[in-house]
């Protein structure tokens, strides 16, 4: 029970110390206060199309103006945050399940099986994602649960590789092996030893993961190739695109939201990054 | 007797940047050097050693390193002269070997190029064939053969690296030289080798010789006179002879029996108990006391001053006293 | 080597998708409202689906090699052809905003890491820090509105200035001048990376052994930094160089709609709004094929400057 609560301590005073982290943190829970929230704080519904078409930034109780449809700009931008969070989260779960999986596979059994699943990972790195999502969303349709799982089916090589060297080295460590001597199963101790403590870095970079999945959705969005039944950030810059002259902030307040919100993903990547260095963190599973 | 180098009162404090704490890696050095000597400086690691060869110099960022005191090199006050004056005496009159040769030399440019450049810091019309004709001199003096100049830093194992290092201090003959563990990574044999040659050369060349090692028969076997460093201070410092055979520091007879002898009795090894103190804590009294088997009451708060024994040995310690 | 398997994984790719996809492949093929029976007994033969799978894909390999990437639904051409006509366009945007990055982001990182701390760099990699974070189309965008609109300063979109018709000089100025918007956003967006790992390297670098060593023998910095932590800070550079290109090759396609730059890009809008499958998987080959090509000549460069690698 103390070292629970010792433990929980320890993470806020790490939080506290890395200026980035905190920062991520708090702009982290912002955003999922946001979520919440959503129905509060929203002047309008974002689905209604009112009778205000174009209208300014404030004009009409309109914070941030309304788009040619009508909708107020400042409710649609929070109900979108809904919308980024939750590619966000699950194609950084599915993509990090992935990479975990399959590197820990890898780098823990070695031999013929790790040849084979880094050569993949290599050329799966290599190829360009974009496109390829692209492709696959064209084809089989642009909803926005296709999104999120082929975002999260082709984003998880460079997990994998953080997990591969991890297990690599972990296979080493004298509690891994003592528990091999012990014959405990293979696959046991891939589950029990490695992955538990080799995840940490691959933490940080599906936080880092997550704030490319906005971006690429919000660029599938701009190609058109967005989910029309969901308020997406990117879909409002598509749709404002056509209106540029006339009706500018359409674009720009969606576009300055998805920055805000990368930048709290970057932070939180980062400062993740320097608290849970491999360094760092092998002294605690020892 | 000529004094090469004069250190006076010499102290190295790192200073965090972040939370202001200070370590003391060097405090309150005080010896002189004359021509001809070699002075073997032995510590444990984490003693002070190395940072006091890149002290002198003033190889270590000024922003975050405090330096005082004084260190007369050849009339020269190190710790004050300008940067270009400090560049004509660097590896002309003063080099060092340091300490993991591994990464002494860049990775991309071959060594022949580098030394080269080295060359011509101080001698900037000379032309490619005289530098390659010194190096052959100087490689041939540790062991290498002439190939060596034309190859890349990692085709070179780390012994190999190492006497390369060795061959570069020597390439301007300079007046002083320090070697920073400087033959740690090497076989015995070729140690022997190049303790030699070096013993070889400062009797041609005049050279005065610093080396720094935790390896005590280094310094019988190639020193004349020997500083013992504990925690950035100065235990005891005299002439081998004196010190290896009558040591009057406990810290100094610790070392002595930790060290396996060839010719004595079998006698078990002893190993001082404890661990180095933390350098950026106030000390009072006595550095090595927590340590010492003879601490008395006045070694826990009273820092000894450093007195000079009959035979000339310097101690630090409250057990001597002046002119014994 | 893994660039040529990389090579035959993307045809892979390209292969099963067209028969993964919901609905008949010829019809995808094809295009839904084009139901011509010669045309489909023709496409039948040459896909020969009437055959095994690995002769299917082999019978693809075929075609493509000889330059045949289909035909395209829409407009009825080989798409191969569409495709030529267009990349020039896009290269002059992709090689100039490429090389400009490179530059202007590696003297960026190397200032700030000989001046770490001071204000220039705190703003140097604040300013990368929320570069790395826009979306590239919407920077383009929001430049649109302040250059193009309010100031009135550059052109909105187009490669040339339809109004007039311009030979010689006064052409390459004028499309110079339509260049400046898409290649500063292409620029913007990919300076941060040069900047950040021109930062660590220099920083990183100037910390290693040998500078200390070298500075001992009195050479002076100026040299040292020219020559010595140049040399081996610049090495992660070229690998920065690989991936930067591999994503304005990607990328480069949003920025060509927006300013409605008349290259490979825009093929791509229409190629999705129509559907016009062979013409995606064409450009996706292309593309692919691309960024191999350059990730494998980065790798003879890195090895070129570093002694350390030789193959």
């Amino acid at each position: 029970m103390k070292s629970e609560k010792k433990r929980f301590k320890n993470i806020i005073n790490k939080i506290k110390n890395d200026r980035q982290l905190k920062y991520g943190t708090f702009g982290i829970i912002f955003l999922l206060l946001v979520v919440l929230l959503s129905p509060l704080i929203s002047t309008h519904d974002p689905n209604v199309f009112g009778p205000d078409a174009l209208n300014k930034i404030g004009e009409n109780g309109h914070l941030l103006g309304t788009n040619h449809l009508g909708q107020d700009i400042f409710s649609m931008i929070i109900h979108g945050t809904r919308t980024s969070l939750k590619v966000a989260i699950i194609s950084a779960l599915i993509s990090g399940m992935l990479g975990i999986l399959i590197g820990g596979v890898g780098g823990f059994f070695g031999g013929r099986v790790d040849q084979v699943i880094s050569e993949k990972i290599n050329i799966f790195m290599m190829l360009p994602t974009f496109f390829l999502i692209l492709l696959i969303i064209s084809l089989f349709g642009n909803s926005i649960t296709n999104v999120m799982i082929v975002i999260g089916l082709t984003t998880w090589p460079s997990n994998a590789k953080l997990m591969r060297a991890q297990a690599l080295s972990l296979r080493e460590r004298t509690f891994v092996r003592s528990a091999v001597a012990m014959g405990e199963n293979r696959r046991q101790i891939l589950f029990k030893y490695i992955i538990p403590n080799g995840i940490f870095p691959v933490v940080a970079n599906t936080t880092m993961g997550m704030s490319n999945a906005i971006l690429t959705e919000a660029s599938l969005s701009f190609l058109g190739l967005g989910d029309p039944n969901v308020i997406s950030w990117g879909q409002m810059i598509y749709t404002g695109k056509a209106y540029l002259t006339s009706a500018w902030w359409i674009s720009t307040f969606a576009g300055l939201a998805i920055v805000i919100t990368v930048i709290f993903f970057y932070l939180l990547g980062d400062g993740l990054n320097h608290v849970l260095n491999p360094k760092y963190v092998n002294r605690k599973g020892e | 007797m000529e004094t090469i180098l004069e250190l006076q009162d010499y102290s190295v404090t790192y200073i965090n940047q972040n939370n202001d704490k200070k370590v003391h890696a060097v405090k309150d050095a005080n010896f002189k050097i004359n021509k001809g000597d070699s002075l073997g400086i032995v510590g444990e690691s984490g003693s002070g050693k190395s940072t006091m060869a890149m002290a002198l110099l003033r190889l270590l960022s000024p922003k975050s390193v405090e330096i005082s005191g004084s260190a007369n090199f050849i009339g020269n006050e190190l710790t004050i002269l300008p940067e270009e004056e400090l560049k004509k005496i660097r590896w002309k009159e003063l080099a060092v070997v340091f300490q993991k040769s591994m990464n002494a030399l860049s990775p991309v440019h071959r060594i022949g190029n580098q030394i080269e450049d080295i060359y011509r810091v101080h001698n900037p019309q000379a032309t490619k064939k005289e530098v390659f004709e010194r190096v052959k001199i100087l490689f041939e003096m540790v062991n290498l053969s002439d190939r060596v100049y034309h190859l890349y830093p990692h085709e070179l194992s780390g012994g190999m690296l190492q006497r390369v290092a060795i061959a570069l201090s020597l390439i301007h003959s300079p007046k002083l030289l320090i070697l920073d563990e400087a033959t740690t990574a090497l076989d015995v044999v070729t140690q022997g080798q190049i303790l030699d040659e070096i013993e070889k050369m400062e009797k041609t060349m005049d050279m005065t010789r610093i080396m720094i090692t935790h390896d005590m028969s280094v310094v019988a076997a190639s020193c004349n006179k020997v500083a013992v460093m504990y925690a950035g201070e100065f235990m005891e410092i005299g002439l081998v002879k004196d010190v290896l055979k009558y040591p009057k520091h406990p810290y100094t007879k610790g070392l002595l029996s930790a060290f396996p002898s060839l010719t004595d009795t079998r006698a078990k090894l002893t190993a001082i108990k404890g661990f180095l103190p933390d350098l950026s804590a106030e000390q009072t009294g006595c550095i090595f006391a927590p340590r010492c088997e003879y601490a008395m009451d006045i070694c826990k708060s009273e820092r000894p001053k450093s007195v000079f024994m009959k035979d000339g040995t310097q101690v630090r310690c409250h057990l001597c006293k002046e002119g014994d | 080597m893994t660039g040529l398997l990389t090579v035959v994984i993307v045809f892979a790719i390209n292969f099963v998708i067209i028969r993964l996809a919901p609905g008949d492949p010829i019809k995808t093929l094809m295009g839904k409202e084009n139901d011509d029976p010669v045309l489909r007994a023709a496409l039948e033969e040459k896909y020969g689906l009437d055959k095994s799978m690995p002769m299917q894909f082999v019978l693809y390999l075929k075609t493509a090699m000889t330059g045949d990437l289909g035909t395209s639904i829409i407009y009825n051409r080989p798409v191969i052809d569409m495709i030529a006509e267009k990349i020039f366009a896009t290269l002059l945007l992709v090689l100039s905003a490429a090389l400009l990055a490179l530059i202007i982001g590696t003297i960026m990182g190397i200032h700030a890491a000989r001046h770490e701390g001071s204000l220039v760099d705190v703003i140097f990699s604040g300013v990368a820090y929320v570069l790395n974070s826009m979306p590239s189309f919407w920077l383009g965008l929001m430049l649109i509105i302040i250059f193009a609109s309010r100031l009135k300063v550059l052109p909105s979109c187009g490669m040339t200035d339809t109004r007039a018709s311009y030979i010689g000089g006064k052409y390459v100025l004028d499309v110079l001048k339509h260049m400046i918007l898409p290649v500063g956003t292409l620029l913007l967006i990919q300076i941060p990376s040069y900047f950040r790992i021109a930062k660590s390297s220099v920083l990183q670098v100037s910390n290693e052994d040998f500078i200390t060593t070298l500075r001992a023998t009195g050479m002076g910095e100026r040299k040292i930094f020219n020559k010595y932590i140049f040399r081996n800070a610049i090495l992660p550079t070229i690998t920065i160089f690989g991936i930067s290109m591999a994503y304005l090759i990607t990328g480069v396609a949003l920025i060509e709609i927006v300013f409605a730059w008349p290259g490979t890009g825009r093929l791509v809008l229409t190629a999705i709004t129509q559907r016009d499958y062979p013409t995606l998987m064409g450009i996706y080959l292309i593309m692919s094929i691309s960024v191999a090509v350059v990730m494998i000549l980065v790798d003879i460069v890195y090895a070129l400057f570093d002694p350390r690698i030789r193959y």
